[in-house]
């Protein structure tokens, strides 16, 4: 049994608080359902959730589809976008959760990252360093979306080529969102091997792709 | 009132105007003021410890009042409402004894608490026994007497009070929102349960989402056909059978093979060549990939070995054993080279780089010599390449599987420096007395089967496979390898069936016997 490690990031700051975050549930949860009817993300992938403000929160460790529940997501009034803690943090849980191959054991597939946000890293420094921490992982795939007018993608493309941008934080925005995310994750570990960059199916007209 | 028409006063309206301004517009200053009377909380009771109540709102959507008389509630909401808008000293009605305002408050605190409680149940599966502990006492409520579950028998579940458990068998998968009463301990006829929801996830069956199988349509590029296989019969001597099965993960969504195999007997060299193919998931053209370098692999040791034959008929000894050896090795370097050679051409030809076409590839040359057997072997990438032998018990891997750090990674006939550097030095020689089989194998097989890369060293697990071949497996689907049974292939590719969770790659095996 291979499995498909996926790492959710999730920005949970003040401007989050209300619509925002209820959407990202929403979307969550649209997500892993269907995720639950696509039989290789049924039985190989396994979901992670970091959530991250002014805390960095593992809400969700790395779960098996099959028995795995959404947790309880909650925003401080308001406060900083950790968004470089949450990557160290990732990057602890990775070297903990994700197993490589050894002679005795199959490995995971390369594991898929996507971050989401709707601001940028208040703490810019450890994000900096983050950087070539987050390269050494290997992921099969790191997709970032900037949701909302005030998110920045710059700082996102220093980790991937693959940024993403949302006009509204709303849950039908959110809902497509997720509902791409879940189609990536499907196709994500069939096209690992020869070519180094996963084959994604193309972004929904509301999320567009940030060049 | 007076607040209002003083409001009016100020905007420069005269009285006669107010009056009209409150006539036409009463209704929507009724319901707005019924808004705002909604929004309000009530105020809890006293013997109700509601230190968080306080500063949230009752979320009606969710949690919601049911009884028999829904006007009643609204009564009370409004007495409720008017109570604290106004803290006058009105005279309360009452109900069955119990002031309204108090029951409503305690309600409301009640279905506060429900509301926060984290009320979780385990995933279950379609058409497998469910069956789950659940004390609601665990839930910490004293005023709660009773919890009753509405409509859970739909799908296929019941709640049993007494033995403190959920049990069934769930009839339908999805995330089924089912609503959960709750009866207070001084609960009485007529009086209202406190309701929220819960869900109970049910995972779908994977067997049956898997059973979907889309024939891949005949005019793409490249097609070949789902499944494939072949017996070679050779009289009186060992023979050959190989199997090919589309995978399950390309069977759902009307995807190509990606392996492929050839086999070959020359009658008068009576060399057994075997060859095995698998394309890589991601490369666009793989399935062709694995065709050319079966096929390429193919020809060139048909030729090569024709052309060696008084070579062969002279060195039949076990003192020659090296000069077929040197023979060997010629013939398998320039094999996998012209094959590497003849997928860089077709790739060259479409205009499109040549890893489109990424393909492992597994060849065994097999000879029998007065001295035992002759087994000369190239491999790259995963899979596997084995001689087994049942009694006395012998087992021989010829070669390494090329596996990364994370799955699915592996090495390609397609990838430059093999042919570079490694094409001699992935060449491997045994000579044995005699065996029960040479198989050649794709990881579509490896990885259920040996699961990793010790197990295919280890030879209790090719007794495993041989058994399991033989019929030892969940469907009894036996392989019969008596001598020239021509049925062999039918049973090798319904065999190839096999159901491994999480295993439903192309799956490709050749056997020698």
């Amino acid at each position: 049994m291979r499995r498909l490690p996926v790492y959710l990031l999730i920005d949970t700051s003040g401007s989050m608080k209300g619509e925002p975050i209820e959407s990202v549930k929403v979307g969550l949860e649209t997500m892993v359902a269907s995720l639950r009817t696509d039989p290789f993300a049924l039985e190989s992938v396994y979901i992670s959730i970091i959530t991250f403000d002014k805390d960095i929160k593992q809400v969700l460790p790395l779960t098996e589809l099959e028995s795995l529940q959404i947790p309880d997501i909650q925003t401080p009034e308001s406060g900083p976008t950790h968004l470089g803690a949450a990557l160290e943090l990732l990057c602890q849980k990775v070297d903990v959760e994700v197993l490589l191959s050894t002679p005795e054991r199959k490995g995971d597939w390369m594991p898929l990252l996507f971050i989401m946000t709707d601001g940028k890293p208040s703490d810019l420094q450890i994000f900096n360093q983050m950087i070539p921490e987050i390269k050494k992982r290997h992921f099969g795939s790191i997709i970032a979306c900037a949701a909302g007018a005030k998110a920045d993608p710059k700082p996102l493309e220093l980790l991937t080529n693959q940024v993403y941008s949302l006009d509204t934080t709303d849950s039908a925005t959110f809902r497509q969102f997720f509902k791409w995310v879940s189609a990536s994750v499907s196709v994500g570990n069939r096209s690992v091997g020869a070519s180094d960059e996963i084959l994604l199916p193309p972004p929904p007209p509301e999320v567009h792709t940030v060049i | 009132m007076e607040t209002i028409k003083k409001y009016l006063e100020e905007k420069g309206l005269d009285d006669s105007q107010i009056k009209d301004f409150l006539e036409t517009h009463s209704k929507e200053i009724k319901q707005f003021i019924d808004e705002l009377l909604e929004k309000q909380l009530p105020k809890p009771d006293e013997d109700v410890p509601y230190s968080e109540v306080i500063k949230e709102e009752v979320q009606t959507s969710e949690i919601t009042t049911t009884e028999e008389n829904p006007t009643q509630i609204e009564e009370n909401q409004k007495m409720q409402a008017t109570d604290n808008q106004q803290q006058t000293d009105m005279p309360k009605v009452f109900d069955s004894g119990v002031q309204p305002d108090k029951e409503k408050a305690k309600n409301d605190a009640l279905a506060f608490q429900i509301k926060n409680k984290q009320i979780t149940f385990l995933n279950g599966k379609v058409n497998q026994p469910y069956e789950i502990d659940f004390d609601f006492e665990t839930l910490e409520m004293p005023e709660i007497a009773e919890v009753s579950f509405e409509k859970l028998e739909d799908i296929g579940l019941l709640y049993f009070p007494e033995e403190k458990k959920i049990k069934g068998t769930p009839t339908q998968a999805g995330d089924h929102k089912i609503e959960m009463k709750f009866k207070r301990n001084d609960w009485e006829e007529g009086k209202p349960l406190l309701t929220r929801e819960v869900v109970f996830i049910i995972n779908p069956d994977p067997r049956v989402l898997w059973s979907k199988n889309i024939p891949t349509p005949e005019d793409i590029e490249y097609y070949k056909p789902d499944s494939d296989k072949i017996f070679v019969k050779v009289e009186s001597k060992k023979n050959m059978v190989a199997a090919s099965q589309r995978g399950r993960s390309h069977a759902i969504e009307g995807k190509p093979r990606d392996d492929d195999f050839a086999l070959y007997y020359d009658e008068q060299t009576e060399w057994y060549v075997m060859v095995v193919a698998d394309g890589a998931g991601s490369a666009k053209y793989s399935r062709k990939g694995s065709q050319i370098a079966c096929q390429k692999a193919l020809e060139i040791c048909k030729a090569k070995l024709l052309d060696n034959k008084d070579v062969f008929d002279k060195n039949r000894e076990q003192e020659n054993r090296n000069e077929i050896g040197k023979i060997l090795q010629g013939i398998i370097g320039s094999a996998v080279f012209e094959a590497y050679k003849a997928i860089e051409q077709e790739a060259q030809e479409k205009n499109t780089p040549t890893k489109d076409y990424a393909t492992t590839l597994l060849l065994t040359l097999c000879k029998k010599f007065d001295y035992g057997w002759f087994v000369g072997a190239w491999w790259v990438g995963d899979g596997g390449i084995g001689i087994y032998r049942q009694d006395p018990q012998y087992m021989k891997v010829l070669g390494e599987p090329d596996g990364g750090e994370f799955a699915g990674q592996t090495r390609f006939l397609t990838m430059p420096e093999i042919i570079q550097n490694e094409l001699y030095t992935r060449i491997r020689f045994d000579v044995v007395e005699d065996f029960t089989a040479l198989i050649l194998m794709t990881d579509g097989i490896t990885d259920p089967k040996f699961e990793t890369d010790a197990n295919l060293n280890r030879i209790e697990k090719w007794n495993e496979l041989w058994a399991d071949l033989d019929g030892k497996n969940e469907d009894n689907i036996k392989v019969d390898f008596t001598d020239n049974n021509e049925q062999s292939a039918d049973q090798l590719l319904k065999w190839l069936d096999f159901w491994s969770k999480g295993n439903h790659d192309d799956r490709t095996i050749a056997i020698l016997f």
